[in-house]
């Protein structure tokens, strides 16, 4: 068989360099973890899009209502002239008692109310329309200006008007949750990696007995790294879309309408990132042991 | 490679493991290039740590191992691994990869060498047909018997066509037959100028083999015969 031509089908599978190493049950395995967290991740800036969105569409027609007892009308002029004199207000009206009576009869479907009656007992209210909600000492200047009058302000409204505050809480979490997960992934694609290597320590101790370089004998293994993390990052990115759609009609009603493709370069650069990692971490501990000083 | 220098030089070369134990101790010789040198000796006469050396798996505690003028006390990683692309070497348990077929095994050197595939392919083809394993390319080794196995080691070691052969007791696992005709091939190899280092408790071959022979006693030279 002296003349015998190299079968077409047979294709050899030379390690090193850029040839990846066979994709087995534990590459399998690595995809499907590192794809749910990715996953997770997704869901995660899912959520937070979700959120921002929502919040930006009703947070500019948020007003904060001060109120004055009636009793102190003589103090009412006053505290509107200070309560504009505050910079981030943009606008101030006020609501007189009969107005508010008239409003709060048609909230309440009548409710049998006299309305000169409720009108004399409602407070006096100042409807601030604020320019700047994010300003530091805005809703303190206003609740101290409130109160030296001996006014009060609607805390419900302040809080909505502040929950800006608690996205960027929610924003700081969704990070660090993010982080810990990426970390959690490159330990995964690095075990698994490990794995491989262990099972394969006879071949690239002969690589190195013939000489390979080190990029040479790590190439591949960063490189199955970095196809793990962006295959996980793929799957996961597609996983994400039923639960876009699902949810499309929903969100919809709170002006909420998710962008699934925005999702697609960080879950794929990042999964890739991740994976290089992991493969960078599992391959750092393959030290030669063929060029040892004695 | 200059022929005023010897291929490998050692002077007073000691080496001694971690542990303590002291593998060699004074060794002084020189091997020309082309040479076929076997050595021999005990069990745990320094014949294999004395292999080790010359492919930079152990580095000398003291003394000089000039190899292909490298000095392999002082030499950089980069270097050893310069060294080891130029030079073959042969275990006696064979290292074969189980996982890869024939024609992979005898690649793989020439693959660490940068060797495209396509280049590669008729040349291991021609390598495996000159050990009368041209019909095995796809076989995998644990097909194969020992002395096949050995043939696909010898492969392996000559594929890249290095300057220096290094064998730990190729022979060791083998027949007496199948072990003349490993030694054959070596020695074919050595007749086109192949340098070529092999450790043997096989001395019945020295007689059909002649060679250079390099007596080794523990860790010490004890004797060098040119059997040529």
């Amino acid at each position: 068989m002296a003349n015998e031509q190299i079968p077409e089908k047979v294709s050899p599978r030379l390690p090193g360099g850029f040839h990846l190493p066979p994709f087995g049950v534990n590459q399998v395995l690595a995809l499907v973890i590192v794809c749910i967290a990715l996953w997770a991740v997704g869901v995660l800036w899912l959520a937070m899009q979700g959120a921002g969105q929502w919040v930006g569409s009703w947070q500019q027609d948020i007003h904060i209502h001060v109120y004055l007892d009636s009793k102190r009308a003589d103090q009412a002029d006053l505290l509107e002239q200070e309560l504009q004199d505050i910079p981030q207000v943009a606008s101030l009206r006020k609501i007189s008692g009969q107005e508010a009576a008239v409003w709060m009869q048609e909230w309440l479907s009548g409710g049998g109310l006299q309305q000169h009656e409720l009108a004399g007992r409602l407070p006096i209210t100042f409807e601030l329309s604020i320019g700047d909600e994010r300003s530091e000492f805005l809703f303190s200047d206003i609740r101290d200006t409130a109160t030296r009058f001996g006014g009060t302000v609607n805390e419900d409204e302040v809080s909505l008007a502040q929950v800006h505050d608690l996205l960027a809480q929610a924003d700081y979490l969704a990070w660090f949750a993010s982080l810990i997960l990426a970390v959690a992934m490159a330990l995964i694609i690095s075990n698994t990696l490990r794995m491989t290597l262990l099972s394969r320590a006879d071949e690239i101790h002969l690589m190195r007995l013939m000489g390979a370089r080190e990029w040479f004998v790590r190439t591949p293994f960063i490189l199955e790294g970095m196809l793990l993390g962006a295959g996980a990052g793929i799957l996961a990115w597609f996983l994400l879309w039923p639960l876009v759609l699902g949810s499309s009609a929903w969100l919809v009603t709170m002006q909420v309408e998710l962008n699934a493709w925005l999702l697609l370069p960080p879950l794929l650069l990042g999964g890739a990132v991740v994976g290089a990692f992991g493969a960078l971490i599992a391959t750092s501990r393959v030290s030669s042991g063929e060029t040892s000083s004695v | 490679m200059s022929t005023d220098h010897p291929f490998i030089q050692m002077q007073r070369v000691m080496l001694r493991y971690p542990t303590g134990k002291t593998a060699l101790s004074g060794v002084t010789l020189d091997i020309q290039q082309g040479q076929f040198v076997y050595l021999v000796g005990e069990s745990g006469a320094g014949k294999s740590s004395l292999l080790k050396m010359l492919y930079g798996g152990v580095r000398p505690s003291s003394g000089i191992l000039m190899a292909q003028q490298t000095d392999m006390r002082e030499a950089s990683e980069r270097r050893i691994r310069d060294l080891r692309r130029r030079m073959g070497i042969i275990f006696q348990d064979h290292k074969l990869l189980f996982s890869r077929t024939v024609f992979e095994n005898v690649a793989l050197p020439l693959r660490v060498q940068g060797w495209k595939t396509e280049r590669l392919i008729p040349r291991v083809r021609k390598v495996l047909e000159y050990v009368g394993l041209g019909d095995r390319l796809w076989s995998y080794p644990e097909a194969l018997s020992g002395g096949e196995q050995q043939r696909v080691a010898i492969a392996r070691a000559m594929t890249a066509n290095p300057a220096l052969i290094i064998a730990d007791e190729p022979t060791g696992n083998l027949d007496v037959d199948t072990a003349r005709r490993v030694l054959d091939y070596l020695m074919d190899l050595n007749r086109q100028g192949t340098t070529v280092i092999m450790a043997t408790h096989d001395l019945h071959l020295l007689e059909s083999h002649p060679g250079r022979v390099v007596q080794m006693h523990a860790g010490s030279l004890a004797g060098d015969y040119n059997g040529q």
